[in-house]
């Protein structure tokens, strides 16, 4: 819980301009720019998929299936589905209070680490272990979970499926989730935040209908309710997006 | 130890009766301690700390044989805690570190209400963390280890701390090809921290020469290789820079070093922790802080075989930049792709090439 407070602290402190209100769908656009100016020097991550991205496809982007009517989907990133390695290297990593000469000059102990992950402007940070080496990892999760949070991709509803990772958080009772989706994974398992990232890309695209987003993952408004409460930083998300379409907040 | 738990809370500004032994370690040893925390006064002229810990075992590796009462070690913890500056806020992450590496961890299922077992009296920790947080003696040396990369790294009094920026120059090794097998040198290893990072990455044919100048590095180098259980990768040889190294000459597919560098006349603005308690040894790098760095890449040809990776730490930009340009223009045909990486907050910190 605490990990997650100070997140959402980092979050409104560094990435203010898409914390606004309104901020939600204004990023989207914005991604859109970006991809459609970056297109010709995108990396398609699809390539090198961790074994758990692997399996799915359904927003990944689209490789050759351009008969599809899946249009520009190719053109979003999956960030989350990069290694660490390829995501490190969309990021510059800076300490948190970074001056002076550094080096030899300094005894700095806290090895405060702060990512600031260049195609989407989102900044995480880690403060709280001994080690530099540590506080990367834990930036670099928390990354995931801000990228998460805040990049939005676009559905298209008329042919959508959800994709594993999102079944994967969903409760058991679901009706559109079959046996061999596994056992639900909670919040604080890494694989959530592609799970969490797929439901509000889904929540956004129902203009924050709980209703219909239930609807749609074959579980009642309450059980679809209880998930995103399950969740701090989950619930402050989607009701951020709620609010921008004049939707009160879940409690 | 009990009459310890009944003492008033310690202030920084008011200072109550204590032992003889604390007595002594709290007589102020500069003019200039009463200055302001944050203004670094003249360093001490003479050497860093002399060694006031009769036990030169760092803390966090003596035996936990001191049991403390709960009640003890929270009053210990309250009086530490009210010691701390509000310019200060990390000095109570401090406190917490210190008392988890000077506690022995408890047992599963251990009975609440048994004393602690802590690696030290009680009283001795006060005192070490009074002179961490008035002497501004480092905190690393108080509890004797520092978190570099995946280690946890034994230092003590008269060896560099390792810093994070160097980090990055075992990742630049791991990214050598072939590296894996082949012999590596560490020059000036202080407290070994490069030499068995790089050690525990390498292959069976893989060999790192660790050498340093300084008696107290060989021996805080020594117990860190043996920590790692390294014996058999790392040998570590004492002198100065290429010297101990004869019988490797034109063999080594690596040079690291971090080397002193910091221009002499900067040693007076230091940050206290840095000057006034870290070696000199291991940190003036003379007038213009290249005495060393310029030795350094004058032994490299002879040191390398064909193809061999080098790289140093530097003061950063102008230095990485002089150097650079050095080495290049001076000696292109010896050796190429000579570059300044950058560290982590962007300041051209390394320098590396291949000898041709």
């Amino acid at each position: 819980m605490a990990a997650r407070a100070l997140l959402l602290r980092a979050t409104a402190r560094c990435c203010s301009p898409l914390h606004s209100p309104t901020a939600a769908p204004r990023l989207h656009p914005r991604l859109r720019s970006h991809a459609a100016a970056a297109a010709p020097q995108l990396r398609f991550p699809a390539l090198s998929f961790s074994a758990s991205a692997a399996s799915t496809s359904s927003h990944g982007p689209s490789g050759g299936d351009a008969g599809e009517g899946e249009d520009d989907k190719g053109a979003y990133e999956n960030y989350l589905g990069m290694s660490d390695d390829e995501l490190m290297a969309q990021c510059d990593m800076g300490t948190f209070k970074s001056s002076g000469p550094g080096g030899q000059h300094r005894n700095k102990r806290e090895s405060a680490v702060r990512l600031r992950h260049h195609p989407t402007g989102i900044v995480a940070q880690a403060v709280e272990d001994r080690s530099q080496h540590k506080n990367r990892s834990s930036a670099l999760s928390r990354l995931r979970t801000l990228i998460a949070l805040k990049v939005r991709r676009p559905i298209n509803l008329d042919n959508y499926t959800p994709p594993v990772e999102l079944l994967q958080i969903l409760p058991l009772k679901s009706t559109i989730r079959s046996k061999d989706v596994g056992s639900q994974i909670g919040p604080n398992n890494p694989k959530f935040s592609p799970g969490m990232q797929a439901l509000l890309d889904l929540l956004f695209a129902v203009e924050g209908s709980v209703s219909e987003a239930a609807k749609i993952l074959g579980l009642s408004t309450g059980a679809l309710s209880r998930l995103i409460l399950s969740d701090d930083s989950l619930r402050a998300a989607a009701n951020e997006l709620r609010a921008s379409k004049g939707l009160k907040p879940l409690r | 130890m009990l009459s310890l738990s009944a003492r008033p809370i310690l202030s920084a500004f008011l200072p109550k009766p204590k032992p003889r032994r604390l007595l002594l370690l709290l007589r102020p040893r500069r003019s200039s301690a009463s200055a302001s925390a944050l203004t670094p006064p003249t360093p001490r002229t003479t050497t860093p700390d002399p060694p006031e810990d009769a036990d030169p075992t760092p803390l966090f590796l003596r035996p936990p044989t001191h049991p403390v009462p709960e009640a003890s070690l929270a009053a210990f913890r309250r009086r530490a805690a009210a010691l701390v500056p509000p310019s200060a806020p990390h000095l109570h992450r401090h406190l917490r570190w210190l008392l988890a590496d000077a506690s022995a961890p408890a047992p599963s299922g251990a009975d609440p209400a048994a004393p602690h077992l802590l690696r030290a009296p009680l009283d001795e920790l006060e005192a070490l963390w009074l002179r961490h947080v008035r002497d501004r003696r480092p905190f690393q040396y108080v509890v004797g280890n520092e978190h570099w990369k995946d280690l946890v790294v034994a230092v003590r009094d008269g060896v560099l701390i390792p810093r994070p920026e160097t980090e990055t120059v075992v990742d630049m090794v791991a990214a050598v090809e072939g590296f894996q097998d082949g012999w590596w040198a560490d020059l000036g290893t202080g407290s070994g921290a490069i030499a068995v990072a790089v050690a525990r990455m390498l292959g069976p044919g893989g060999r790192v020469f660790a050498t340093d100048v300084s008696e107290v590095a060989v021996e805080v180098a020594r117990l860190n290789v043996q920590r790692y259980g390294v014996q058999d990768k790392v040998e570590i040889r004492r002198g100065s820079w290429f010297e101990p190294l004869e019988d490797v000459k034109g063999k080594l597919m690596g040079v690291i070093s971090n080397p002193p560098y910091i221009p002499t006349d900067d040693l007076p603005g230091l940050q206290p922790e840095v000057g006034w308690h870290e070696p000199k040894l291991a940190l003036d790098g003379g007038k213009d802080g290249l005495d060393h760095l310029l030795h350094l890449c004058e032994g490299l040809s002879s040191a390398l075989m064909p193809g061999g990776f080098f790289v140093f730490e530097t003061n950063g930009n102008k230095q990485s930049e002089f150097l650079v340009d050095f080495i290049s223009t001076k000696w292109s045909s010896s050796f190429c792709d000579v570059e300044a990486v950058l560290d982590f907050a962007d300041i051209k910190r390394f320098v590396r090439g291949y000898r041709r």
